[in-house]
């Protein structure tokens, strides 16, 4: 009832144009800001920090950069996890190397360095798609893991094999505390996940979407494949850089090659393809919904077991997850590939109508 | 020369390895034109439900062979399962999709597989005994100084993975079913026209594919123990079926002897060569590049987690359908 | 009953003695006509007589093993597609090949990217040069729009809408390059009566309006006679017949080709 667009008109292109065109969704999402900003800071605990709120805001970074490429480039990877681990041991380096640098200003460059990284990785798509496409970014995945596990100069000698990020700070404020961790992801977060959604809703995004839905009448109709594609590989990896480095910096402080592995490319593409295929909001849900879902599972499932008088042991519970997300993934390709993200537009549809929809 | 052709043996061997699971793909690709992502799943849980339905009716002492035999048919049945999950619960819905969207399909299923056979059947390391001998043995003792070193269990796999390749040939060759299956890799529509069920024949190449991924598992359970890793193989066969090309059984072969021997060869040689080859240089006046091959040489070991999709990757560029695989014309 | 022929005096585009094989298979074999600049051109013929693979030359798609393709005035070398939409050729497609994820005003969007040069900086921020370059293109895209009377179905995927109207959606695609040389492959294959003379209408007025030559493939001989200027007529990748709509009509190597008596 209170969700009507009726008397709201659009008078000029850009107007109609707007990421919000509802003035109900912009005022909800100032509100949504405002709590994260103001008043999140004030009633968080270490807990909910470390366990979810990070994790979900550089992830969220994370699966918008891995959506541009799959979601709305149509180019799928499996390499992602090395592209942020790209990221995390740049951001690394460049502090190792060039200690004048503030850590923050390492993680973007991190970014810029994952870029050239993705831009190199995809050449191969120029000729290839679909899973061959697929086996390539693959190649990416394992050549990455070898690399930081294997050339010591990326770990500069760490004996371990395991480094440390540099602490993090701002104009001699001491920024290490969770609160200051949140609030600095969510900046980076929030700046580049707007400039992402400008680009998709651009002309360059348009060609994206061109190549994705149908390469060669693309082709046909003026756009360059080369420079349409290689853009995707480059900002896609650069947001997954930068959400790499802050990742390594932000969140794990200490870190292994482990860190960057595979796995971690399949829970992007999980989070990708249940928040929803090519849209912004989605990958922040579907971000959520895989750090919370295991959260979940374990405070429930044990219980659950006991009374049912079943032991239910951690192992159980991560081949339970593994079972759900996995049909899930089929779950939401099967019946709604554009994920939840779909699932919320339709229900602000309904909505819209409501309380009266005929 | 002895030790390299040891190296080369066993980089072959393991090839026939690959191969027996590249199998699987190229089988459920031809005849659905899926991408089988859970193929190394299905290896996982065949080769568990037989090692640990061994170990159970070891424990009620049944004899050995009605074990081993109760066995194979308990984990094909598993198999059996699964391809009609498959079918049923993904295939059927997703028909006509795009191939790309199949994959991630059996991503999912993947790990749905992985995640229930491990509730199920555990998630330990299952030592499997089948009865095969395992002693190493030396050959061509006359030609080579010390002979050549080789498993035994490494050359029954070889057999086993010749006598299933027949086996398959013979299938697809002379029976009516396998007719039917290469009228439906030809052509879904035309084959459903002249009155193939599709549904009953992918069910019957998704159970192929398992019996297939059976005998992969319970081969390399044999020789590494049945363990989570086992599922990680599908991805070695990914650029074993780029080299092969897709639709092609002989080249799931090839391909796989290739990557095999080419990924223990260059393990083994590749860096000390290229460490030789600096050291040479930097005594023969060109230091830096001496220095710096060398110090690439001492870096490149452990490369054959990626020796393997570096190759396919630069073989995809040259020649993208693959040594077997038939061209693309592209229309619209 | 016809209007007198137009008469044209500038050669947009000339193919000469174009020969294309797949492998073994001939798809067209020495062909030759020209399209002159501001006509309607049909290209008629039986199914497979290689009519879209023609098109598929023209625009850079295929590569024809012998024989030219001038343009403008200047031989063309090996090029891709998407070179030939830059020197202003534009097609549609037999199988409709919209932009299916995508809704309408953003698939005749995509058909002005050649024209929209923002980079990367200013998407991101979406202000200055990269805002006004996206409204300037809008208001363009609006007038497109407004000529194919699509108004109503600007924000719908245009996988949700009926066959006409994507072909619809398609040739403002087209349109929106401003090109000099429009394709049409099929515009009209599988439309009813009245679909099929709003397109006509749609055709005619781009011709006239803008003054776009087009080159167009189609079936129904009573289109293909009432609007085309000149016609080329294929049969088994050969070219049997070329000239103006009576001519081509009455030539007997055409009616034996369509009606299956021996050459």
């Amino acid at each position: 009832m209170i969700y009507r667009e009726a008397g709201q008109y659009k008078a000029s292109y850009q107007a109609d144009q707007a990421i919000f065109p509802i003035a109900q969704d912009r005022l909800v999402m100032i509100a949504l800001l405002a709590v994260a900003f103001v008043v999140v800071p004030f009633v968080a605990s270490e807990y909910v920090y470390r366990a979810v709120l990070i994790p979900v805001v550089i992830l969220s970074l994370a699966a918008v950069g891995l959506n541009v490429l799959m979601g709305y480039c149509g180019q799928v990877s499996l390499g992602s996890g090395a592209f942020m681990g790209v990221g995390a041991y740049a951001a690394y380096n460049l502090g190792v190397h060039l200690p004048f640098l503030n850590p923050l200003v390492c993680i973007l460059l991190g970014g810029f360095v994952a870029a050239a990284t993705g831009l190199v990785f995809g050449i191969p798509s120029l000729r290839i798609k679909g899973f061959y496409l697929a086996c390539a970014t693959l190649a990416a995945q394992f050549f990455g893991d070898w690399a930081f596990l294997r050339i010591k100069w990326l770990t500069n000698y760490a004996p371990s094999g395991s480094v440390n990020a540099p602490p993090i700070q701002l104009f001699g404020l001491d920024l290490s505390s969770p609160t200051a961790a949140y609030l600095i992801a969510l900046c980076f977060t929030l700046v580049l996940g707007l400039a992402t959604k400008n680009i998709v809703r651009g002309h360059i995004g348009r060609q994206w979407m061109a190549i994705r839905d149908m390469d060669i009448a693309a082709e046909i109709i003026g756009v360059r494949p080369m420079y349409a594609k290689l853009t995707a590989f480059a900002v896609s990896s650069f947001l997954i850089g930068v959400a790499g480095a802050m990742w390594a910096f932000l969140y794990l402080g200490s870190w292994e090659p482990a860190a960057f592995s595979i796995d971690r490319s399949f829970q992007l593409m999980f989070m990708v393809i249940i928040g929803g295929l090519g849209s912004i909001l989605g990958s922040v849900l579907g971000a959520a919904f895989i750090v919370l879902l295991p959260i979940f599972l374990n405070q429930v499932l044990p219980p659950l077991g006991a009374l049912a008088g079943l032991k239910i042991s951690t192992a159980t519970v991560s081949h339970f997850e593994a079972m759900i997300f996995g049909a899930l993934i089929v779950f939401f390709l099967v019946v709604e590939p554009h994920g939840l993200a779909r699932l919320w537009s339709i229900a602000k549809e309904k909505l819209r109508l409501w309380p009266f929809p005929h | 020369m002895g030790f390299f052709i040891e190296v080369l043996i066993g980089g072959l061997l393991a090839g026939v390895l690959y191969s027996l699971v590249a199998l699987g793909f190229v089988l459920i690709f031809k005849a659905s034109g899926v991408f089988n992502f859970a193929q190394g799943a299905m290896v996982l849980t065949a080769a568990l439900a037989l090692v640990r339905s061994l170990e159970l009716f070891g424990q009620w002492k049944w004899p050995f062979w009605l074990a081993l035999v109760s066995a194979f048919l308990f984990a094909a049945a598993i198999m059996a399962v699964v391809a009609w999950g498959a079918e049923r619960l993904v295939l059927r819905k997703l028909v006509n999709q795009e191939g790309i969207i199949l994959f991630m399909a059996t991503i999912g299923m993947t790990f749905f597989i992985e995640g229930l056979a491990q509730t199920l059947f555990g998630a330990d390391v299952y030592p499997l005994n089948l009865g095969l001998p395992k002693d190493p043995l030396f050959i061509l003792e006359s030609l080579f100084d010390g002979g050549i070193l080789v498993n035994e269990l490494d050359i029954w796999a070889a057999v086993i993975a010749g006598m299933l390749v027949a086996g398959l040939a013979v299938f697809f060759q002379r029976t009516r079913i396998g007719r039917a299956l290469r009228a439906v890799a030809d052509d879904h529509a035309a084959a459903q026209s002249v009155g193939i069920p599709l549904n009953q024949i992918w069910f019957i190449v998704w159970l192929v594919a398992g019996l297939v991924a059976l005998v992969a598992g319970a081969v390399w359970g044999s020789k590494l123990g049945v363990q989570f890793s086992l599922s990680l193989l599908a991805l070695k066969a990914l650029p074993v079926l780029i080299l092969g090309g897709f639709t092609s059984v002989p080249g799931a072969i090839i391909g796989g002897l290739i990557i095999g021997a080419g990924e223990k060869i260059s393990e083994v040689f590749a860096g000390p060569l290229l460490k030789d080859l600096g050291a040479w240089l930097a005594t023969n006046g060109a230091t830096g590049l001496g220095t710096v091959l060398g110090d690439v040489g001492a870096t490149l070991t452990g490369i054959e987690i990626w020796f393997a999709y570096v190759v396919a990757l630069l073989f995809l560029l040259v020649r993208p359908q693959g040594l077997f695989g038939e061209r693309i014309i592209e229309r619209v | 009953m016809s209007a007198p022929p137009r008469l044209f005096n500038e050669v947009l585009l000339s193919v000469e003695n174009i020969s294309l094989s797949f492998g073994g298979v001939k798809a067209l074999t020495d062909i030759s006509f020209d399209i002159m600049k501001g006509e309607i051109r049909a290209i008629i013929g039986p199914n497979g007589a290689g009519k879209s693979s023609m098109l598929n030359c023209i625009n850079g798609f295929y590569h024809p093993q012998q024989g030219a393709i001038t343009y403008k005035g200047v031989k063309r070398r090996r090029m891709r597609p998407h070179e030939a939409a830059e020197q202003g050729i534009a097609r549609t497609f037999q199988n409709i090949a919209l932009f299916r994820g995508m809704s309408t005003l953003d698939n005749i969007m995509t058909g002005r990217n050649l024209r929209m040069k923002t980079g990367l900086f200013w998407q991101a921020l979406h202000l200055g040069p990269a805002r006004r370059e996206e409204i300037e293109h809008r208001r363009a895209v609006e007038r497109i729009i407004d000529f194919l009377e699509i108004q109503h179905i600007r924000k719908v995927p245009v996988g949700q809408l009926p066959y006409g109207l994507q072909k619809r959606v398609e040739l403002g695609r087209a349109l929106a390059a401003e090109p000099e040389l429009l394709l049409l492959d099929e515009p009209m294959a599988g439309m009813n009566l009245e679909e099929k003379q709003d397109m006509c209408r749609f055709v005619l007025d781009v011709n006239d309006e803008f003054g776009t030559t087009i080159c167009l493939i189609e079936h129904d001989m009573g289109v293909v006679m009432d609007i085309s200027d000149r016609v080329v007529v294929l049969d088994y990748g050969k070219k049997i017949g070329d000239g103006v709509p009576e001519v081509v009509k009455n030539d007997p190597a055409v009616i034996g080709a369509y009606l299956g008596v021996g050459h």
